[in-house]
């Protein structure tokens, strides 16, 4: 079992198989990835596709509910209606997760809209994933303010820091309530993040979707390769994923 | 002729590449030569014992390294001295690293150091990426200023300055582009938009596994690409202050 715990369906897919992901779980397929984090693009770019790919992502997930986890979006810009979004998704799509992406969305992670909307996330006991590593407003210290406001909220930080800003991460990974999703980062720092970081709270991811390109198979041999535990590269592939979503 | 084109070869802090390690992990990975480069702390402060540590491994390994050097220019006068001393020494390479050095990759403050090195023809790697004081437009910025100068674009502005490289690289013929941090996905891509004659491989050893990003180049890359951007593409802006 692998849980690859990023991954989108990219508008690109969207505009080739119009909801079919048959093809793309063919890609997972290739590399004996059995389940994913499924998040979006279009709802990521395009406020005005938000809720359209929410509902076509929670629709694809119910025709693959072993292999498909579903992590919908929305926009604190749009005040009240983004809250009223994240409320759908949690109450009424039963979403499994949040994702944000501050740096393409466009807006601040004080932004008070987003409190309500992580606070929401909080109530419901599910994760909130976010974009991290890019300034200015997708830092990995920036979440990790988020996370101290709302201690009851779990956040993934879905990139580890990426390449530039991974020991900014491994310090928001001191946060009992902060995980890293080892998804960019170069070898040594996945290597430094697993001998550092909390073993129980970090992940592994693809970024695969958002283009036709397969990236997995060069994502998952740099995990592989890192100098890392067989023990701990199996918790990070299949265990810690669904202890995420079993606290 | 495979040449890395970039590694850092030294022990501190994330760093551990003896010459040892490096010569096993080419000779693993099939590449000749390698570009040695000192760590973070000899780029920012320590430049002299950087560049001479890089010199003491080109002297018992000439065949199989190629030496660069370092200069941080809020060092001013002694920061050219310093450049040109490492050149007669047989530094064939200035890296800059604006992010560690602390500078603005287009601010005046480096151009006096560009000067010399267009002056010593010697080619000029400049660290590109995250947080935002080295991107792909700043290289462009340097690239006209200089267009004698060739300027390596280090890691493709990775990650999130990628949108920028292909209109940022197209707009100066002296720019060339390196791929470590790059990911060969992307790299390959570049190619595509670019010509093969402008990408140069780099592993940044020991931060990636050279073997490791050597194999999944050759996978990635069409053979016809690979073979100039391997190596031969390097070897034609070092060849123009001599052997190396």
């Amino acid at each position: 079992m692998i849980v690859d715990c990023h991954t989108h369906w990219g508008m690109v897919w969207e505009e080739r198989y119009q909801g079919n992901p048959v093809e793309w779980l063919s890609i997972l397929d290739r590399h004996q990835i059995q389940k994913a984090v499924f998040m979006g693009h279009g709802n990521l770019t395009r406020p005005d596709l938000c809720e359209t790919e929410n509902d076509n992502l929670v629709r694809m997930a119910r025709q693959f509910p072993e292999r498909l986890i579903p992590v919908g979006s929305c926009w604190p810009q749009q005040g009240k209606k983004g809250v009223a979004e994240a409320r759908r998704l949690i109450e009424t799509l039963r979403i499994k997760g949040l994702k944000f992406h501050p740096w393409l969305q466009g807006f601040t992670v004080a932004d008070p809209f987003l409190g309500q909307m992580c606070g929401l996330a909080g109530e419901a006991e599910i994760p909130v994933f976010f974009h991290d590593g890019t300034p200015c407003y997708s830092l990995s210290e920036q979440i990790a303010g988020l996370a101290r406001r709302f201690p009851s909220t779990r956040f993934v930080l879905a990139h580890a820091g990426l390449l530039w800003n991974w020991r900014s991460a491994l310090l928001a990974a001191r946060l009992p309530n902060v995980w890293v999703c080892l998804c960019g980062p170069h070898m040594r720092a996945i290597e430094l993040l697993c001998r550092y970081a909390d073993p129980d709270r970090i992940l592994w991811g693809s970024d695969f979707g958002f283009g036709l390109s397969d990236q997995i198979e060069y994502r998952l041999n740099l995990f592989r390769r890192a100098r890392i535990s067989n023990p701990l590269r199996d918790q990070i592939l299949k265990t810690n994923p669904l202890h995420l979503w079993a606290q | 002729m495979t040449i890395d084109g970039y590694c850092t070869l030294g022990v501190d802090r994330e760093y551990d590449l003896t010459e040892t390690s490096l010569l096993n992990a080419m000779d693993r990975a099939r590449v000749e030569r390698a570009v040695v480069v000192p760590p973070d702390r000899f780029l920012a402060v320590y430049n002299q014992d950087g560049n001479e540590n890089m010199q003491r491994a080109v002297r018992a390994h000439p065949d199989r390294f190629i030496s660069t050097c370092s200069v941080n220019p809020w060092y001013g006068k002694a920061s050219i001295e310093e450049f040109r001393r490492a050149v007669l020494e047989g530094a064939r390479m200035l890296v800059l690293h604006p992010f560690v050095q602390g500078f603005s990759a287009n601010d005046e403050l480096v151009f006096e150091v560009l000067e010399a090195a267009a002056e010593e023809r010697v080619p000029v790697y400049v660290h590109t990426g995250p947080p935002g004081n080295s991107t792909p437009w700043q290289i462009v910025d340097l690239a006209e200023r200089y267009p004698e100068l060739d300027l390596i674009m280090g890691h493709c502005g990775a990650t999130d300055f990628w949108n920028d490289v292909p209109d940022a690289t197209a707009a100066a013929p002296n720019i060339y582009l390196e791929s470590s941090l790059a990911r060969p996905f992307h790299f390959a891509r570049y190619m595509e938009v670019l010509g093969k004659g402008r990408g140069i491989l780099g592993s940044w050893a020991p931060l990636n596994d050279l073997s490791f990003e050597w194999e999944q180049m050759r996978t990635f890359i069409p053979p016809d690409v690979f073979s100039e951007i391997c190596g031969t593409n390097l070897a034609r802006l070092l060849a123009k202050r001599g052997a190396t």
